[in-house]
């Protein structure tokens, strides 16, 4: 083969795994920001907020999962800091009564049936084990979503969390605690 | 997969159905279609392209009037306990049976429609989805959050209620109660029997009534000859009604084999 | 230096082993398995906090206790409240698919308001001598029947309708030894089916039926009979003609029916139903009181029964349809109105039923939509008073027949529920059993505001028990006589009624299995020759329509049994014969 068709060969490649490497990951998610720039660092360390105030157990087991909007106006009718994102939260959602349209970063597909009151209660897992430092960060960080298959980019091991939450992730975790008996355990 | 498990006191969720107190009126059907999100019938639906998690049959011991008897009979899976067919011939691997409640669990997720898991049911309690789900305008607001609905060309089939069984793990972890216990909950189908002619429970707890009734002479199960172990139990102190439980297939009549 | 094409071939050859070194290939995989499991064309629940509300149904007057479980405020199950000292916890199918109504494809969702008022108006005054104007209340003895009898009785030639006059008695099933049911669907939707249910031990049930009905499969005896030959025996049982016309009418034999007049002298006492020329026996029927009313509603028009309406005499009528009752055929209210242009308006939440006829129909809201009050069902010892508390709101621009009708009449009314609880408050006797806490305490024991709020958060009052209730007998709506013999139209029709319009998950019941005879579709002997699932044409000498062709072999040759489907009962009348034509 001749120096050129090597070249050639070779340029290609370096394309592909170029485009593969570092182009397709940023491309296949879709970014978008939370309505609201929320912070848990000031709310757990102000408001001496800890998880569950907010994301709180209903009566019957169920989890309430992000808070609806009266959680927050139950505080935040009138401001309570200087900060411009809590002013615009108010203007925009409280006065209005409107709720925002949070991303869930960890949300299941519809077929999973996940109980937070087995995990949390039984079990006594912390929550920064499988959902990272979302607690303690300041800001929200966008919420990515798979372009097409519509799953959140942290279902997959990110820095943010580590733990990942693909059925395999789960799997892991149950089958070393002796808690695999049937597929219908976790499916719905 | 149950090698390294915990010690749990496994359960048996099985049934009792009194054959002689069903007056047909198929509530436990129309129950069972909104407690698992089951679609309305398409237009080209028939009674063999349906889907009836929950089927109730209209048998008759083949005589005319004056000595013509009538029996309904409900069946649903009868989540089989031993050599358990569909399980064995899933190339898939997409339903399993759960050694801790003995639950014959169909995942549709994983299924890739080949239907021989319908072949090999000898209940015919397994459905496939012909076509894909479709509710009028405005009626999925009254889906039930507790059971996926399945999309076109995967086989379903009754799970025991495992949306309320769910439900009921839930509630026993908030309440602190230990996982190795089975918990208390009732199919839509027992639940909404007018008659109570369905009976459901842990066929491991002595203290049952399902557990109880079943260990009655008057109990019996459909072709019990293949020894599938079946956990649904009928009863009837009607003997034709015993003959017809060993028959292929509930219902007399020409067979609608056109489809 | 040119690119040859041997370059371009490489680069994409290289590029092409690259990209199996990528994670890329490999993710949209993975990326499109995951995306048909998530398939964009099924529908996805809606999630939020399941809550549990409580109602009453009011899709017949059984009218059972109905606990709701909610997701947000939307229900997405019911069933039956457990401890109910009527209805027992028991929900029929219907009932069970209640909450799809609001959803049904054939809802009216909007209709001329100001033109069918207007029409109404122009109709009462333009009302003659011997005309009049009629209220037809297809499930009387609701609260919004005495606004109705209170509007005709304001208005000069008012009359108020029912299917059957008036009727308040009630049947106790506890006192019956032996039942004798003429056709009637004792075990299958008759009365209230929890009580059914519970009292069934008590009582030995012989079914009379040309079908084989599922109260027949679960009867103690089934007697078959010709169809229409139900006077026959009726007269043979009662004494009044011999046994042997009865025999020879209705097929049975001389032996059988002897046999049935013994068991119904020594097996007393008895309760027949569904033939009222044999009466019940001992205190199986027995005139109930009803619910207090306020005093001021007693200045009301009496009941009219249909059939005692003179022909021809009806300028305006007003049919409410909004509750689901019996579906008179058309030809029965028909024949009541003028000739010349009568105005017909139809108070309907379906297309289905009398909205084929009117001229005007205007939109209702449909259970679990709107309150009203659900009158007491026939085999309730005591009167009772619940509301079908609404559980979703109804869509804009529906019509409350109530008050339409009432501004037509010139009657002023307010919050006529909440008035007739403060009456029934006021009598301060009777017990409340409120659904949340199973609990029944004694109406004396609550105040007004509290016996309101309770009815709207799901509860029932019954009334305290009257031993002085004197003895009644039932009325049966009408004699069938047997259908003549015709050439040309060689079937008799027994017409089995369904609670239509239902929700579309009935098919579970009627086509995705043989259960029960789906509404468009009729019944014949599988000798008829015709195949299952044939399309026909059902004709009497009434018309035509297109239905369906189930076999049963619980269908006697020669006999056609039909559902309720408002346009098979149009063509059917007391002793009618059809013919079923392949098409």
């Amino acid at each position: 083969m001749t120096l050129r068709r090597s070249i050639s060969f070779l340029a290609g490649l370096a394309m592909a795994l170029g485009a593969g490497w570092v182009a397709f990951p940023r491309v296949i998610y879709r970014s978008r920001p939370q309505p609201v720039n929320f912070s848990h660092k000031i709310h757990a360390e102000k408001a001496g907020a800890k998880c569950e105030d907010c994301h709180s157990f209903r009566d019957d087991g169920t989890f309430a999962g992000i808070p609806t909007l009266d959680k927050c106006a139950g505080c935040h009718a009138a401001p309570m800091g200087t900060t411009a994102a809590e002013k615009s939260f108010i203007d925009e959602y409280v006065t209005p009564n409107r709720e925002p349209q949070w991303s869930a970063y960890a949300g299941q597909p519809e077929n999973v049936s996940f109980s937070h009151a087995a995990h949390v209660k039984r079990a006594q897992m912390t929550c920064e084990s499988c959902h990272g430092n979302t607690g303690s960060s300041d800001t929200l960080r966008p919420y990515q979503v798979d372009r097409i298959s519509g799953y959140s980019h942290d279902i997959w091991k990110t820095p943010n969390m580590p733990h990942g939450m693909k059925m395999a992730d789960c799997v892991a975790c149950h089958r070393q605690k002796g808690l695999e008996h049937s597929c219908l355990d976790c499916h719905k | 997969m149950t090698s390294a498990n915990k010690q749990i006191r496994a359960a048996r969720y099985g049934m009792t159905i009194d054959v002689d107190r069903c007056n047909g009126c198929g509530a436990c059907m129309v129950a069972c279609s909104v407690e698992n999100n089951v679609p309305p019938a398409h237009e080209g639906a028939t009674d063999r392209k349906g889907l009836t998690w929950i089927r109730v049959y209209k048998v008759d011991n083949g005589e005319e009037y004056p000595n013509r008897r009538t029996a309904f009979v409900p069946v649903m899976c009868q989540h089989c306990g031993n050599e358990t067919p569909c399980v064995h011939v899933c190339p898939q691997q997409a339903v399993d049976v759960d050694p801790s409640t003995g639950v014959v669990g169909e995942m549709p997720q994983r299924c890739l429609g080949c239907r021989y898991c319908m072949a090999a049911c000898p209940y015919h309690a397994r459905y496939f989805n012909w076509w894909d789900p479709a509710w009028p305008a405005g009626m999925e607001k009254t889906l039930n959050p507790g059971v996926t609905p399945r999309m076109r060309g995967v086989v379903e089939k009754c799970n025991l209620c495992h949306g309320r069984w769910h439900a009921a793990k839930e509630r026993a972890a908030a309440e602190g109660k230990p996982d190795t216990e089975p918990v208390d909950y009732l199919p839509a189908c027992a639940e909404a029997c007018p008659t109570g002619a369905i009976h459901f429970g842990d066929l491991n707890d002595s203290a049952s009534a399902a557990a109880k009734e079943a260990a009655e002479p008057e109990s019996f199960r459909l072709l019990e000859k293949l020894n599938t172990q079946p956990k649904i139990y009928y009863r009837s102190k009607k003997e034709w009604v015993r003959e017809i439980a060993a028959a292929p297939r509930p219902g007399t009549g020409k067979e609608n084999t056109r489809g | 230096m040119n690119t040859t094409r041997r370059e371009v071939l490489m680069f994409a050859g290289g590029s092409a082993v690259g990209v199996l070194f990528t994670p890329a290939p490999w993710r949209l995989i993975t990326d499109s398995a995951l995306w048909s499991e998530n398939w964009p064309g099924i529908p996805a629940p809606g999630h939020g906090e399941i809550r549990t509300r409580y109602t009453n149904c009011s899709l017949c007057t059984a009218g059972c206790a109905v606990r709701a479980r909610c997701v947000g405020d939307q229900p997405v199950q019911l069933s039956g409240v457990s401890g109910h000292p009527l209805t027992h916890g028991a929900l029929c199918p219907f009932g069970l698919a209640g909450h799809h109504l609001p959803y049904l494809p054939s809802r009216v969702k909007q209709g001329p308001a100001k033109e069918a008022a207007d029409a109404v108006a122009n109709g009462i005054a333009k009302c003659g001598a011997g005309e009049c104007v009629a209220t037809l209340d297809l499930q009387p003895a609701r609260t919004a029947s005495w606004t109705y009898r209170r509007a005709m009785a304001a208005l000069k030639n008012g009359r108020y309708v029912a299917p059957s006059g008036d009727s308040s008695v009630a049947v106790d099933l506890s006192q019956a030894r032996t039942v004798l049911s003429f056709g009637v669907p004792v075990l299958d939707g008759w009365g209230t089916p929890g009580n059914v249910n519970t009292a069934r031990g008590g009582f030995r049930l012989i079914q009379i039926e040309a079908v084989e009905s599922r109260t027949a499969t679960m009867a103690d005896q089934w007697l078959r009979i010709r169809p229409g030959s139900e006077d026959a025996l009726a007269q043979a049982l009662a004494g009044t003609a011999p046994i042997a016309t009865a025999a020879d009418a209705t097929g049975l034999a001389t032996s059988e029916i002897v046999a049935l007049i013994a068991q119904l002298e020594h097996d007393g006492p008895t309760l027949v139903l569904g033939s009222s020329r044999l009466a019940s026996s001992g205190r199986t029927v027995i005139a109930r009181r009803e619910a207090p009313v306020p005093a001021e509603w007693q200045k009301a028009a009496p009941v009219t029964a249909l059939a005692s309406l003179p022909d021809r005499s009806v300028r305006v009528l007003l049919i409410d349809e909004s509750a689901q009752g019996e579906y008179l055929p058309w030809h029965t209210i028909e024949k009541k109105l003028v000739s010349d242009n009568p105005v017909i308006v139809a108070f309907a939440w379906s297309r289905e039923g009398y909205a084929r006829h009117a001229n005007f129909v205007l939109p209702v809201g449909v259970y679990p939509e709107v309150a009203g009050d659900i009158p007491s069902a026939i085999d309730s010892v005591a009167a009772t008073f619940r509301i079908a508390a609404p559980l979703v709101s109804p869509p804009a621009d529906m019509v409350k027949p109530e008050q339409f009708v009432a501004a037509a009449a010139g009657l002023a009314t307010g919050d006529t529920l909440r008035e007739r609880a403060d009456a029934i408050h006021k009598a301060a006797r009777g017990s409340l059993f409120t659904y949340a806490d199973a609990k029944s305490q004694a109406l004396k024991d609550v105040t007004a505001d509290a016996f309101w709020k309770a009815l709207n958060a799901g509860a029932c009052w019954i009334d305290a028990p009257d031993d002085k209730a004197p003895v009644a007998q039932l009325a049966a709506a009408g004699t069938e006589s047997r259908p003549a013999e015709q050439a040309d139209l060689p079937l008799a029709v027994v017409v089995s009624r369904e609670l239509t319009p239902g929700s579309p998950i009935l098919s579970k019941l009627y086509q995705e299995s043989n259960l029960r005879l789906a509404p468009n579709r009729v019944a014949l002997n599988p000798a008829c020759g015709l195949e299952d699932g044939a399309q026909a044409v059902f004709e009497t000498l009434l018309g035509k329509c297109h239905v369906g062709v189930t076999l049963d072999a619980g269908v006697p040759a020669g006999v056609v049994q039909v559902s309720g489907s408002p346009a098979v009962l149009d063509l059917c009348a007391a002793g009618v014969r059809a013919k079923v034509v392949r098409v």
